[in-house]
This record gives structure tokens, sequence and C-alpha cells, in this order.
């Protein structure tokens, strides 16, 4: 269930891409570049790390990028306040509350969390767009605001700081809480786990808060480093995000992956990405060899547990 | 369940209806009356409702939908999705006018006018794009049946690689499809009926026939009942897999050619989230996720409905933004509807 061998062969493979791409592009070594592979994963690895979370309770959240969209717009309609603390509250808020809505529909009323989120996808995304009028908000005069995207703190960036905290979070309570066993439990098994005494509801739902708060927070990073919240903005981005959890050896029917091998599947896909930037490659051929990979890395896998799903 | 025990059941999903059950079938059929539901409310609330033009709309981005969400619905009968359809219906377009190019060069007929004007011949080209459709799924059914990877992150896969070929392939520009016999598809009427809604009935009819009267719907019930039975009962679940993937590739091949006969163009963005409308309408007629349950027919069904129910709305001159959250409403209301209506039929 929690094998190490998934992600040291992970690991060997993030080492290996970095190899190749010190090799075929003398700029990726480069300090600087570092910071450039962290800071363009940190939005996409912090819903990752939600989306884990739900895959781990054997569910699925389709719904991050819209829910990214009208906590930040829910939070940007209160900039005129000026206060930064009501601003970013909201937006958390927003995106738990999206969270929970997904929580209710899927463990109480017994909807497949597919269907689910994939309505709640369209509906966060549509009232965004109403809220906002169709238009971008700035929170240029709000520098507080500002700093959860472009501020650095001890010189490290804090969309990098908070991702990290994020993941270390999230390994915690995966790995090392009563709260992770019941996850796994209920993942691997729902009829069982519930047999067992564990509050199978309670857990689903919190991970589906979760993964609202993560993808609000994912989201005022984002806005935050672009000073602009964008009503139009991540489309699509739930793909990559599962492409990612997938990648870092999560299982779509839950109770198998881990938060670590989220991590590195996020690197991974920074690493690919940083290097055919370097190279000058287009974004769209970019998206044809990261769909390449995944089928390359899940494809072994899928012999190796011989079954379906 | 005994491989006996199995056959039977299928045959009593699958059987002939007779004519009581067909008229069972509509009466008993909560989605018929919404849509007559909806098309009094239309004809009470607006004048424009049943005007030629009006229909003719409905009828169009209902074949459009409705091809993506048929060739789905064998798809969702095996309990496996199809995350490709949307990028797979543009490809099939993107490809074969890329292959008519390539077999232009070959011989010498020129195929293209002004750097993005098709003036080619429309058959092959057409028939090239249900080919590049079929090969999609194809690979798909492939990938998924024999690789064994997980239907949601092959067809993923493909979504995002397929679309990132699509700009590749274009260079990101659009290309023109002017060419009489081609804009023939999008245009044509026939008895006031639209060329797009006549091929999406034939498409239907077919798969009607297929699904509920042949061994082949038996199959794809079989293995989306219970897979692990119906492998113990001998079906050779790899190629039924691979036949529903190519044929939802096919369809999605169809819907593209008579969506971009439409439009006179074809361009690498377009038909984005066209997948999640097409899963939405099999599951508003009532076919799962967990495979085994649904048919074309209740796929037409939701179609219909959710035509019908949109172009309403666009009469009323509610926003497309409204009209999202309505469908989202709805898919959810719809599921939860049927969720608790098998638990109360399951309980003694």
């Amino acid at each position: 269930m929690r094998t190490a061998t998934g992600e040291l062969s992970r690991l060997g493979l993030l080492v290996l891409l970095i190899g190749v791409a010190a090799f075929v592009s003398p700029g990726f070594l480069q300090a600087d570049n570092g910071r450039v592979v962290l800071l363009a994963v940190s939005t996409v690895g912090m819903m990752s790390i939600g989306m884990t979370l739900v895959l781990l309770a054997g569910d699925i959240d389709l719904s991050v990028g819209g829910t990214a969209v009208l906590a930040t717009v829910v939070g940007g309609l209160l900039i005129p306040t000026g206060s930064p603390f009501l601003t970013v509250a909201a937006t958390l808020a927003t995106g738990i509350g999206v969270g929970i809505v997904n929580g209710v529909c899927v463990a109480l009323l017994r909807v497949p969390s597919l269907i689910v989120t994939l309505a709640t996808l369209g509906i966060a995304r549509a009232v965004g767009n109403i809220v906002a009028g169709g238009q971008a908000i700035y929170p240029n005069d709000m520098p507080a605001y500002l700093w959860f995207g472009r501020g650095s703190l001890l010189g490290v960036p804090v969309p990098i700081l908070l991702f990290a905290a994020a993941a270390a979070f999230g390994i915690i309570l995966a790995r090392f809480s009563t709260f992770g066993r019941m996850l796994y439990a209920t993942g691997g098994n729902l009829a069982a786990a519930a047999y067992s005494g564990i509050p199978t509801t309670t857990v689903r739902l919190t991970v589906f808060a979760l993964s609202g708060f993560f993808a609000a927070l994912a989201g005022i990073m984002e806005s935050a480093r672009l000073s602009y919240i964008n009503p139009a903005g991540f489309a699509g981005v739930e793909l990559t995000v599962i492409a990612v959890t997938i990648l870092g050896g999560a299982s779509l029917t839950g109770g198998r992956g881990t938060i670590e091998g989220t991590l590195i599947a996020a690197l991974i896909v920074g690493v690919i990405n940083n290097t055919l930037n370097l190279l000058g490659i287009s974004i769209y051929v970019q998206q044809i060899v990261t769909a390449a990979v995944i089928l390359l890395i899940v494809l072994p896998d899928s012999f190796r547990k011989g079954s379906r799903a | 369940v005994t491989t006996q025990s199995l056959e039977i059941s299928i045959a009593a999903r699958a059987s002939h209806p007779t004519r009581d059950a067909l008229i069972a079938l509509i009466v008993g059929n909560p989605l018929l009356w919404l849509v007559l539901l909806i098309t009094l409310i239309g004809m009470a609330t607006s004048d424009y409702y049943l005007s030629a033009q009006n229909l003719q709309n409905l009828m169009r981005s209902m074949a459009v939908f409705g091809l993506l969400a048929m060739g789905m619905t064998l798809v969702l009968l095996t309990g496996r999705i199809d995350l490709s359809v949307g990028a797979t219906m543009i490809f099939s377009i993107i490809a074969a006018l890329q292959l008519m190019v390539l077999i232009g060069d070959v011989t010498h007929i020129k195929m293209v006018a002004r750097g993005s004007s098709f003036v080619g011949p429309v058959t092959p080209f057409i028939a090239l794009a249900l080919v590049v459709g079929g090969f999609v799924g194809l690979v798909n059914g492939i990938g998924i049946a024999y690789g064994r990877i997980a239907p949601f992150i092959m067809t993923l896969a493909t979504l995002t690689g397929l679309r990132g070929l699509n700009y590749v392939l274009t260079s990101g520009h659009p290309y023109y499809l002017q060419t009489p016999g081609y804009v023939w598809f999008g245009d044509a009427l026939v008895f006031g009926v639209p060329i797009s809604m006549l091929i999406y009935a034939v498409v239907f009819a077919v798969l009607a026939w297929v699904v509920g009267q042949t061994v082949i719907g038996q199959r794809l019930y079989a293995i989306g009942g219970e897979e692990r039975t119906a492998r113990y009962a001998g079906i050779p679940i790899e190629r039924w897999v691979v036949l529903a993937y190519v044929v939802s590739g096919v369809c999605a091949a169809i819907a593209g050619v008579l969506f971009t006969a439409r439009l006179k163009s074809v361009d690498a963005p377009l038909a984005a989230g066209y997948e999640l409308t097409a899963i939405a309408i099999a599951v508003i007629g009532g076919t799962t996720l967990s495979g085994g349950r649904g048919s074309p027919w209740r796929t037409l069904c939701g179609g219909i409905v959710l035509a019908a129910g949109l172009n309403l709305l666009t009469l009323w001159g509610v926003s497309s933004w409204t009209q999202n959250i309505v469908v989202g409403i709805a898919l959810i209301a719809a599921v939860a509807l049927t969720e608790a209506t098998r638990r109360r039929a399951a309980r003694p």
C-alpha cells in the first residue's frame, strides 16, 4: 500500500531527467533555474496534493480549476475593502465551501464523484464569471495579496514555501496520522471501512474540503503572481493536476498512492517542461511529450498490478 | 453467477421489445415527458420556439453532441470512459486535411489554396477523417484492453496529446473548408430537416440495433455488468472493448465533419470540453459510469432534453454562463434521482 519502490523508481527517473536536462541544456543547472522550475510547479503541485488526498479516498475532484476561479473572484470582490485578511479568508472559505458541496453530493447523496465534480466545475466557473461580470480583477493596490505570488521569505519565493508547507502537511496527514490510516482504509474498501467503524462520510467530506482549500490557495498564488484575477483562468488545469497525481503513483480506484510520489511527479513534469522551454520547444509539443511520459510511466505499472482500473 | 443465468439476464435486458413494451418505454420515460413539458413551455413563452429556423438550429447542435454521446454510450456500457472525444473530433479533421496535403504532394493535385483553404476532393477527405477517428479509438482501445492502462488515464493522455498535435499540425492557424461538397454537410436541408440530423438519426438507428438486437450488444452489457463473470463465461473482453472505442472514435470523427462543415473551418482550440457535455448527455439519459446500464435510446432522449432545454434558455435570453449552471445542477439531480430510485428498488 505504501511501498517505497514506486517512489524510488520515480526518484531515479527524476535524477535521470535532471542529468539529461543538464546535458542537453547548459542553462538548466544554474541556481536561478531551480527556482524557476519550483515556481512553475507550485500552483499545479499545490492542487495535486489536494487531488492525491481525494484519490486516496477513492474519489476524484475535477472541479479544482473552477474552484480556484470562483474562490479568487469572490476574494477579489473584497479587495476594495482594503483588508488582505478578509480577501484571503474569503478566498479560502469559498474554496472550502465548494469542497464541502462536492463532499456532500458524493458522500451523502451518493452521486459518483466524477459526475459531481464535473458538474461543480462548470457551475463554479459559471458563477465566478457571473459574479465577476466577465471582468478581470486587479489586486495591484494590495501588496499583501501580491506577496503570496511575488514575495519571498529568507530569499525563498513564497509560492515555493507554501507548496513545501502543503506537501509537509499532506505527508504528515497521510503517513503519520490516524486520519491518514482511515483515509487509506476508506479508499481501499469503502464498505469494509464503514463496517469497521471508520467515519467514511467524514473522511470523504474532509478530503474534498481540503482539495477545495488547496485549489483556492493555489488560485491566490497564481493570481498574485500574475497580479490578475482571471475569471477565464485555470482552463483545463484539472487534467494536468490529475496527470501529475497519477504519474505520482496514485490510483483512480483509491487507497493507493503517496504525497511523496505526487511531489516527485510534479518535479518530473516541471523538469521536462523547463527543459523543453530552455530548448525553445513550443508548449504544444510539450503537451504531446507530457502525454507520452504519462503513458510510458503508467504502462509498466499497470502490467505489474496485472488488472484493469 | 453461472454462465446460464448470465445469458438469461442478458437476454432479458436486450430482448426484442414488443409493441406494448415499446409503448411502455415511451409512456414510462420521464425524459420524454420532460421534452414535452419544455416544448409546451417553449410554445407558450416564445413565438420563435417552433419556427423552422429554431428547430433546425436545435437539431444541428443536438446532432454533434449526440454523436459524441452515442459513441461514449458504447464505451460507458463496458464500464469504461472516453475523455478524448472532443480532441478526436477536431484531430480527425486536421489529420485528414494534412494527409490530403501529403497525398496532393505525391499526386500533384492541389489540395490547399491561398495557404489555408481546402480545395481538394471531399469524399476521400471525409473517408480519411473517419479512418483517423477509428484509428484514435483503436489506439485507445488497445492501450486500455491489452496495455491494461486505466481508461481514464489512457484517454486523458490521448486528449492531451491530440490537443497538442492539433496545434502542431495547424501551426496554430485555422484552415477554411469552403468546398461546396463539404459545406453541404453543414447547411443542407432535406424536407426542412438538416442533413446533420439525418446522419445522426442513421447512426442512432444502427447503434440502437447493434446494441439492442445483436450479440455485440449482449457482450457489451455482459462486460459492463460484471466483467469477471463475463470473462469466466469465455467472452473475449479485450476485443469488444477495442470495438467500443473504435465506434466512439468514428462517431467523434462524424461529429467533427458535421461541426466543421457548419463552421466552414477547422481550428485547433475548437470543441474544448465537449467530452464533458457528451458524458453529461449519456448520464442524464440514464447510462451509468459503472457500466452495464443504459442504451443508445436513453442517450438519444438525454440529448433531446439537454438540447431542447438549452435552446429554450437561449430563447429566453439566459446567458450561456447561467445555462452552464443549469446543466451542472441537472446533471447532479439526474444522477441523485437515479441512485435514489435504484436504492429504493433494491430494498426488499
